[in-house]
């Protein structure tokens, strides 16, 4: 029998906190990218339309530009950003090709309902070097989903339309379930955009890709109800430690 | 859009199964779904050439031998005398008129006019319109028929900026406001133009005498409105994608052709008026720079040969842009048509390599703030920036979502201090949160700062040191004392006097700009990192939990083990959570006290007392089942 005096307490458990699963997982991503050469850049989330719009060759006519899609602010002086890919703009602006730059946080359109919100994530990359080209943003689209979801995931590219993106692609995977799932935008940077940033387009070519980290973040996790992530309820995100 | 699949193959040679048309839609970058025979379509906003029978043959013409084998009018046709007058060249360069009039009004459709209404489930309207409708659907072309007895007087396309009443065709009145492109009738708007038409010179059961309208509108004049006025028609759908600028003669000779195949045409007569002739696009051919582009190698003669599938001419070097295709300017525009023909998925990859750029970590602080937090069992949270409670210096919202949320938020510890309130209501009693956010002002211009707020009340922890001792300002000082004993933190008290709720314990938080931290945080070494899985989400329920604590004496000490293995891991479907709260060794009397705390919740009703004590009873009868433990009382 052993000596009962010396019995040890039961284990004092540290209660650990944890990272919100959407922050977390949009570290996750940002790392991967990094480590594949992409350097980090941040840039406001109140925008001009300028950066917002303009500059990606979005036209005053788009849909995307209306009261209703966009939160305008201070007498429509400025904007809620649509999108991350304004702070590549000004990436574009500040630095000469070659450049590699991924931007991620939160971005607003004016939605509400069980798969969208108001306000999201998204994690956007540009790559700008000469003869960048579609068969590369390819590799490079297969290298992330693979780390994403596996080397087994069988995914799509499918022709889309993005105004600041020529040629343009959806990519989709699909799900156990048998049912493709859309995953992420990207395409070849507009020659236009290039040229709006001041590099020449005649030399350089480049690449973009975005994607939206609540979609992700439910696939991975199984979340089905996009608001779940936002009530801030304990028992929701003691689940993700 | 709705398309019926034998409305698309009787006019493919090889009449392929709809799986393999779907295929190859897919591949085109045409998105749809199938429901039965019907291929519900959804187009990119640059593609509205697609958006009719005709459109969609034109870009599977790339896979297929297609005909659409439409017979049109082909006589001489008189000319309308019309009192017409274009006022606006620039919204609308090319417009046409036909007149016709027909001895009686078909009973029933014939061929392809009644397999459309057939086939889609349609409600049919009145001749005219009904045949403008299918029109629409097979050429992408959108006609506005007025009926001629009614356009007595002179016809004005302008636009105006004025208020107006204007009754729709589909009986809804609305007040035009700001700018509007409209066809007027003597001063009265009879058209919203390219949006719909006015019920004061529509067609009914009964026309037999008819004006049709064939127009181009620039998209810019269209877009926004079928919002604005909440008609959603299918030429608006159309005119904002833009049409085809120079289809409105073959158009309008195909609608005489469909009228013929139903009525004896009495009279019939035309007008056109182009104020501008449409610009043939052209492109170099460049094929390298194609295949630098895709990243492929295909010969000039291939690379022609897919886009003459397509409908392009080829000319002395350049190639010329179909009148239908507005989207095609540039030679990344061309490749992209080559690569939907190869397929994407068809294009091998090449290996991409990027150059290592600089990589700085502005986020260092930041990150190790949260992983410290994280190390003492703060949650991270996410809040909307949208609240009602205005500062001075908040920034308004032009167009809020809702109306009572109109502001962006000037601190995040309102928003935490919803969160505990909403965690405490949910029966949580040791809460600790955290967020780390942009906020924006309007103090000096449009400023921005990076905060971390925290925010805390309850237990400290739930393990058996910490449960009877709760967070106070005291606590959270000397928490952050350890790490950064050189900086001052100004906790604050939350009053809870007007707060909606009778819990007593402190609130104790913090608010702090992220570049007031030193680097001394770097120093910090965290307990573990978050998890490289990511867990399958248990849903969560909403109903209410109910407490039971059961506490042991054990003299024995070797059925400690036992008493807490059997305990911690219990498994019932109500059991939320179970945690040892309380612990003490009587050295004197040889005895361990030991508590344990049941969290009972179920996911589909709220519990009663009578299903919480069969399993409270059950887990009493098996812990005393172990000799040597005796709960006191009992």
């Amino acid at each position: 029998m052993p000596d009962h005096k010396d019995i040890t307490p039961p284990e004092l458990t540290k209660d650990r906190g944890s990272l919100h699963p959407i922050n977390h997982m949009k570290d996750s991503i940002m790392s991967l990218l990094v480590s594949y050469g992409f350097e980090i850049v941040d840039g406001p989330e109140i925008e001009t339309e300028e950066f917002n719009f303009d500059m990606l060759n979005i036209k005053k006519s788009h849909p995307a530009r209306q009261m209703h899609d966009t939160f305008y602010v201070e007498n429509k002086s400025n904007l809620l950003r649509t999108h991350t890919s304004p702070v590549q703009i000004r990436g574009m602006l500040e630095k000469k090709p070659p450049l590699a730059f991924i931007s991620g946080g939160k971005v607003y359109r004016k939605d509400d309902d069980a798969t969208h919100l108001p306000m999201f994530h998204q994690v956007e990359g540009i790559y700008v070097d000469e003869n960048v080209s579609f068969a590369q943003l390819k590799d490079l689209i297969y290298k992330i989903i693979h780390s994403l979801f596996g080397k087994e995931v069988e995914l799509r590219f499918r022709p889309s339309y993005f105004p600041f993106t020529e040629p343009s692609a959806e990519v989709d995977i699909l799900s156990k379930e048998g049912k493709w799932l859309e995953i992420l935008g990207c395409g070849l940077v507009n020659p236009v955009v290039l040229e709006n940033c001041n590099i020449d387009s005649n030399k350089y070519s480049g690449l973009a890709f975005g994607l939206g980290i609540e979609r992700i973040a439910m696939l991975k996790h199984g979340v089905t109800d996009i608001r779940e992530f936002y009530k801030s309820n304990l028992d929701f995100l003691s689940q993700f430690k | 859009m709705k398309i019926a699949y034998k409305h698309l193959v009787q006019h493919i040679k090889e009449a392929p199964s709809i799986e393999h048309i779907s295929n190859k839609l897919f591949q085109l970058g045409h998105e749809h779904e199938i429901d039965g025979d019907i291929l519900d379509m959804e187009f990119t906003p640059n593609r509205g050439d697609c958006l009719s029978i005709n459109g969609l043959l034109r870009d599977l013409a790339v896979f297929y031998t297609v005909d659409p084998n439409q017979e049109v009018h082909t006589e001489k046709l008189n000319k309308l005398q019309l009192d017409f007058e274009n006022l606006s060249k620039n919204t609308c360069p090319n417009i046409s008129f036909l007149k016709l009039e027909i001895d009686q009004v078909p009973e029933t459709y014939k061929n392809s006019l009644d397999n459309y209404f057939t086939d889609l489930g349609l409600n049919k309207n009145n001749f005219f319109t009904d045949v403008s409708n299918y029109l629409s659907y097979e050429t992408g072309q959108p006609t506005h028929c007025y009926d001629a007895k009614k356009m007595g007087g002179k016809l004005l396309f302008h636009e105006i900026e004025k208020s107006e009443e204007f009754e729709t065709l589909l009986d809804k009145k609305i007040t035009l406001t700001g700018k509007n492109s409209v066809f007027s009738l003597n001063d009265t708007v009879i058209n919203l133009a390219g949006i719909v038409g006015g019920k004061n010179t529509s067609c009914s059961p009964n026309t037999k005498a008819v004006i049709i309208e064939c127009a181009f509108f620039e998209p810019e004049a269209i877009i926004g409105k079928s919002v604005k006025y909440d008609i959603q028609s299918d030429a608006s759908h159309k005119f904002e994608r833009g049409v085809d600028p120079e289809c409105h003669e073959k158009v309008l000779r195909r609608f005489i052709n469909l009228i013929d195949e139903h009525a004896n045409i009495k009279e019939m007569s035309i007008i056109s008026y182009k104020s501008k002739d449409n610009q043939i696009h052209q492109i170099p051919i460049n094929v390298k720079k194609i295949n630098q582009i895709i990243g492929i190698n295909i010969s000039e003669k291939e690379y022609l040969n897919h886009l003459s599938k397509l409908g392009f001419d080829v000319e002395e070097g350049l190639i010329k842009v179909p009148s239908f295709r507005s989207d095609i300017k540039t030679q990344n525009d061309l490749a992209e048509e080559v690569a939907r023909v190869i397929g994407y998925d068809n294009i091998a990859t090449s290996k991409i390599s990027i150059p290592n750029n600089e990589r700085t970590n502005n986020k260092a602080i930041e990150n190790k703030l949260r992983f410290f937090l994280l190390d003492n069992g703060f949650y991270e949270v996410i809040n909307s920036p949208f609240v009602s409670l205005a500062a001075e210096e908040a920034i308004k919202v032009d167009n809020p979502l809702d109306s009572n949320r109109e502001y962006l938020r000037t601190n995040i510890t309102n928003s935490l201090l919803e969160n505990l309130l909403f965690n405490e209501r949910r029966q949580k009693d040791s809460i600790k949160l955290f967020e780390i956010s942009d906020v924006y002002s309007s103090s000096n211009g449009i400023s921005k700062k990076r905060k971390l707020s925290i925010i805390a009340s309850g237990r400290v922890g739930e393990n058996y040191k910490d449960f009877s001792k709760k967070i106070n300002k005291k606590y959270l000082v000397m928490l952050f004392q350890e790490i950064l004993p050189n900086e001052v933190f100004d906790f604050k008290l939350v009053s809870r006097d007007l707060l909606d709720t009778k819990i007593k314990n402190e609130i104790v938080s913090l608010e702090i700009d992220i570049d007031k931290f030193s680097d001394d945080i770097l120093r910090y070494e965290e307990a573990s990192s978050p998890p490289d899985n990511f867990n399958e989400y248990r849903p969560i329920s909403d109903l209410p939990s109910s407490i039971k604590d059961i506490s042991y004496s054990v003299k024995d000490f070797s059925k400690i083990m036992d008493l807490t293995n059997l305990l911690l891991n219990y498994q019932s479907d109500i059991v939320k959570n179970v945690f040892i709260f309380d612990y003490f060794k009587n050295e004197k009397t040889e005895e361990i006290k030991i508590g344990f705390r049941f969290v009972f919740q179920s996911k589909i009703a709220t519990l009663t007392a009578s299903e919480i004590d069969v399993i409270y009873n059950d887990i009493k009868s098996k812990s005393l089942d172990i000799q040597g433990i005796t709960i006191p009382g009992i």
